[in-house]
């Protein structure tokens, strides 16, 4: 199953696709470890409900398309149960999707899936691990609206990964300690290790700066 | 500021869109110029801002520019959040699509900056 939505991959923009079964969760993905599988297995459902409301309205429904500010999510229903939805960069080439996603569902239809259907990828194994409390649990209303504009800005310096490796960063830093601004330089030092570029870690402070400012004063 | 009416007129102006509604965050239909909206597009909006909010804090994507359901008759349909409001939009068959959406954008950016809302 794997290679099917491998081909996927080689689109230039698009980051990865993964597959859900409303009953079974995540079937397979390839897309980066960042997107963690409980997390697509809800987008997965959340995805399969939208479909289903735009197909009670247009019978010859074919995709349906997210567009966000980072990124673009392409969903198409395989089957009843089964949804393939693609995450790609804001510059894909949708026209090219669309017809891979018309190979792929050939191939559906011909049971190409199930003979691969005992391939587990990483991200579907992670699914079997204990999630931790979410971390927006445990922070603050006022630090959570800090970290939304942080993430915004740092959208403006990594592009369509920063959301995820923002979720990320904060993860680890509420794992680490009391989530509270006292530590936020802590934080800020564990994006910059994921920025990994000094210009960009310079402009982040830069976009950064008045906000950490005003959230300071009150 | 324009009113609904005024804001949909101009939206349905724009090449390439066959008609549009605007929609609160309610579901009442403040203006539109497609048949029997209530039934087929207001619903499915309402819908999907619930639905495309979800998926975006799920995955952690920051704001939700639009969606669109496509189709084999490429009437695809678009949902445009502007702030308590939304706009569909039902694209013309043979049309170029860049352009719609740009012009839409655009039009969407001007009566949303610095203002509560389109409608009055």
């Amino acid at each position: 199953m794997i290679h099917l939505i491998d081909e996927l991959k080689v689109i230039p923009g698009v980051i990865g696709a993964c597959i859900v079964d409303s009953q079974e969760g995540l079937k397979v993905t390839n897309l980066p470890a960042i997107f963690k599988a409980e997390r697509l297995t809800l987008v997965g459902k959340h995805l399969q409900k939208l479909y289903s409301a735009g197909r009670m309205s247009f019978d010859d429904l074919t995709d349906i398309t997210l567009n966000y500010d980072e990124s673009v999510v392409v969903a198409r229903a395989l089957e009843q149960n089964t949804l393939i939805f693609a995450i790609c960069d804001p510059t894909f080439n949708h026209n090219l999707l669309t017809m891979s996603f018309n190979l792929l569902d050939e191939e559906f239809k011909l049971g190409n899936f199930a003979k691969a259907a005992t391939v587990a990828p990483s991200a579907v194994e992670e699914k079997l691990t204990v999630a931790a409390q979410p971390a927006e649990k445990l922070i603050s209303g006022a630090l959570q609206d800090l970290f939304a504009a942080m993430k915004e800005e740092l959208g403006k310096v990594l592009g369509p990964m920063a959301g995820f490796i923002f979720d990320e960063v904060v993860e680890g830093w509420v794992e680490q300690g009391h989530p509270d601004f006292s530590r936020i330089e802590e934080l800020v030092e564990q994006l910059n290790q994921e920025i990994a570029d000094q210009d960009k870690i310079d402009k982040y402070r830069q976009l950064i700066s008045s906000t950490l400012k005003n959230f300071q004063k009150g | 500021m324009a009113t609904a009416k005024d804001f949909v007129g101009r939206i349905n102006q724009i090449d390439g869109v066959a008609g549009c509604l605007l929609v609160k965050d309610d579901g009442l239909v403040l203006g539109q110029t497609l048949d029997d909206p209530e039934e087929v597009y207001s619903t499915l909006m309402q819908i999907s801002s619930g639905l495309s909010e979800n998926i975006m804090s799920s995955i952690g994507f920051s704001y939700c520019q639009y969606l669109s359901f496509n189709r084999v008759n490429l009437q695809n349909f678009y949902v445009f959040p502007i702030d308590k409001y939304w706009l569909g939009i039902v694209q013309q068959e043979n049309c170029s699509v860049a352009f719609m959406l740009e012009r839409v954008s655009q039009l969407i950016g001007r009566v949303s900056t610095g203002g509560p809302g389109p409608v009055s």
